[in-house]
């Protein structure tokens, strides 16, 4: 039992910060003046109407909601399966796939550099088969899937299984629906990637895109990310930048390939939802309005479609903490609510155990079940763009506009976005974006809860807690990882050697032509041509090493090619 | 003796990452947060191999190996480098891991001798004074 003087602290918990998490500085309150600048015509509009700032359909979500999405992958095929079969019956409406670390990367499961993180992150989709058994029962053609890779060239070669299985099954594969990252940048400056050098990333990238422009209209083949940038320090305003800057320059390189913007139709960013509750509500309203700019002004747009901007978003991983996790359903539930509130087309929110391990089924559902208590319960979508005319918000949105427009220029002056990865000028922003954030946290002008503030003295958690840190999904054990190497090792044994080869080496002849390989690569994975395969043939065609880790050598059937 | 060398040379952690973990957030906020406090740092970068970590934790002289990975595979990692290492026959680095790690995960590395195990959110100052601690060691 506690006696004596009880320390008693009227202001406890006060604020700390008067700027947004970006670091804008704000006024206690805004009025009309500070909004006096903006036409509604021309800066705001209705919803429906350029440049879409308040969302781009009339009626917004009375006319359809948001897609609900995630990551759905697990270690197996079976297991990521069974667990979209769950979630579809529990509202899930769009489809991100993924694989496990070393397939984004660009290498089968028998490279000696898969197996410590094998099955991690994902199923190990080398080939068609595993597909096929992972979207066992999904219907082609109805349901809308996001590749949300890492490696460009998982984008070039999951899109061509999806459209192999199509095929497969004689169906028309203008149904396909979805879109896949496919950032050029993001790639390099996030991940690092492995699988090709930035020059053939810029050239995949664009493969898969006009392939896509002229045989699946309904998949966007290029959505400019902000989500894991932002994760790696970016602000707000970077993020959103980049993502601009990005669409602009693989649109130009798409105009000298004969496709333009209305051709093209809408864009899609990824972004990312952070914990900065207004801040985050601005980017996404302004992320429209800029890009609606950039189409008319730059590309020339004639119709709206071509002016509208599609934001995927995925709610910010590392705001979620590995102390008190039951912490983690409040922000959660903000950054959902901020997407709603910002008129978002997807949401993937992260899972409240995120940061103990790989999501739960439990916390997935707790995520869905979130997005049907705002909807039904708190009314929040009934009207579009409820926050509309807010003297904050459209303050904040118009002075993000003016920051963004000056970080776009500075990446203009330096030459352009993949300049500015290639000099490692991109690197160094989001370092230093990074080390702010570290400074402010550790001197205390960024608290935390539960984390540098607000810590519980004994540091004791109780059953919720504990309970959230104990289904955290496990990591796959050795014994999964050997049989997996064994039945890529089985698989690769048993194709048809000779149909393989002639696919193959159409592969390799286009891509030392300069054609474009999305065909190429569609045949080939039907042929049973595996994920590693491919990434080395396509590296061998531009004139590199087939194994981007230099450990292993090419198998026979390629060696025979290369040597014909 | 232990003390001049202290004066004389400064401590040299080596940061690293092994196989296709995406994930470096953590290894290069280390790398700056240990940098500042004055240690030397070496970081490997993604992507490598185990026998290259521990190849540069000899030829780099580094006092601390400290292992990052977020696919919760921080066991295997820790075994396959302590293999390499042992070819080498050096057995006299101490190691440590920091990243995406279970209960179970740390009973198995304190199993090989792997002591500081730093989940995510461990105070920077907390495994500033463990490597202080192995250093002196």
């Amino acid at each position: 039992m506690e006696t004596g003087e009880i320390k008693f602290d009227r202001l406890a918990g006060h604020m700390v910060r008067t700027a947004t998490q970006s670091g804008i500085e704000l006024k206690t309150a805004y009025g009309p003046d500070d909004i006096s600048h903006l036409s509604y015509e021309e800066d705001i509009g209705d919803p429906g109407d350029p440049p879409f700032l308040r969302g781009i359909y009339p009626e917004m979500y009375r006319d359809r909601l948001w897609l609900k999405s995630f990551i759905v992958s697990y270690a197996t095929a079976q297991e990521t399966n069974q667990a979209f079969r769950e979630y579809i019956a529990n509202g899930m409406t769009d489809l991100r796939l993924l694989c496990d670390l070393p397939t984004q990367a660009g290498i089968d499961p028998d490279h000696p550099s898969a197996w410590n993180s094998m099955m991690c992150g994902g199923v190990a989709t080398y080939a068609l088969p595993v597909y096929e058994e992972m979207l066992d029962g999904l219907p082609l053609g109805e349901a809308v899937f996001e590749l949300a890779h890492a490696g460009m060239s998982s984008f070039i070669y999951f899109y061509g299984l999806l459209v192999a299985m199509m095929e497969n099954r004689g169906m028309d594969i203008e149904r396909l629906r979805g879109n896949s990252i496919n950032d050029p940048i993001r790639t390099k400056l996030v991940y690092g990637c492995p699988d090709f050098p930035t020059q053939t990333d810029r050239r995949i990238c664009l493969d898969h895109i006009e392939f896509s422009v002229r045989n699946t209209p309904n998949w966007r083949p290029v959505a400019p990310n902000g989500v894991d940038p932002c994760q790696g320090g970016m602000d707000a305003i970077k993020e959103l930048g980049g993502c601009l800057a990005v669409a602009t320059a693989v649109m130009d390189d798409l105009g000298k390939r004969g496709i333009g913007i209305d051709e093209y139709g809408p864009m899609v960013f990824s972004l990312d939802a952070e914990s900065d509750f207004f801040e985050t509500i601005a980017k996404f309203r302004l992320a429209r309005k800029m890009w609606a700019g950039i189409a008319r002004e730059r590309f020339g747009a004639k119709t709206n479609r071509a002016m509208q901007l599609k934001i995927g978003i995925r709610t910010s991983g590392l705001s979620l903490t590995h102390q008190k996790p039951l912490n983690n359903a409040a922000r959660v539930t903000l950054q959902i609510l901020s997407c709603v509130l910002g008129g978002v087309n997807s949401l993937d929110a992260s899972s409240i155990d995120e940061a103990v391990g790989l999501p739960s089924p439990e916390a997935r559902l707790f995520n869905l079940d979130a997005q049907h208590i705002i909807t039904h319960e708190a009314n929040v979508p009934l009207v579009a763009d409820p926050l509309g005319g807010s003297y904050y918000l459209e303050w904040l949105t118009s002075k993000m506009e003016s920051d963004i427009n000056a970080y776009l220029d500075e990446i203009d002056s330096l030459g352009g976005i993949f300049e500015c990865l290639e000099s490692g000028w991109l690197n160094q922003v989001m370092e230093s974006c990074r080390a702010k954030v570290q400074r402010e946290r550790t001197e205390g002008d960024r608290l935390i809860v539960g984390v540098n503030a607000f810590r519980s003295e004994d540091d004791e958690e109780g059953p919720i807690n504990e309970a959230i840190r104990d289904v955290a999904y496990k990591t796959p054990s050795v014994a999964m990882r050997e049989e997996r190497v064994r039945e890529v090792k089985r698989f690769k044994a048993g194709r048809d050697m000779q149909r393989l080869k002639t696919l193959t080496k159409d592969l390799l002849r286009i891509t030392r032509e300069g054609g474009n390989v999305q065909r190429a690569v569609i045949e080939a994975a039907k042929a049973g041509l595996t994920l590693g395969e491919c990434v080395g043939v396509i590296r061998l065609g531009y004139g590199i090493e087939y194994d981007p880790f230099e450990q292993i050598g090419m198998p026979d059937f390629i060696r025979e090619l290369v040597e014909e | 003796m232990k003390g001049i060398m202290k004066e004389t040379r400064k401590s040299r952690v080596l940061i690293a990452k092994v196989g296709c973990d995406i994930h470096e957030r953590g290894a290069l906020t280390m790398l700056t947060a240990l940098s500042n406090a004055g240690i030397e740092v070496i970081y490997t970068g993604r992507y490598q191999t185990p026998e290259a970590v521990a190849s540069a934790a000899v030829s780099e002289d580094v006092d601390v190996i400290a292992l990052s990975d977020h696919t919760g595979s921080l066991p295997i990692i820790a075994e396959q480098v302590i293999t390499e290492l042992k070819k080498l026959d050096v057995t006299d680095i101490p190691m440590i891991a920091g990243g995406l790690l279970a209960p179970d995960d740390i009973k198995a590395l304190e199993k090989m001798g792997v002591k500081g195990n730093c989940g995510p959110g461990t105070p920077i100052e907390v495994i500033i004074d463990l490597i202080d601690e192995l250093v002196k060691h």
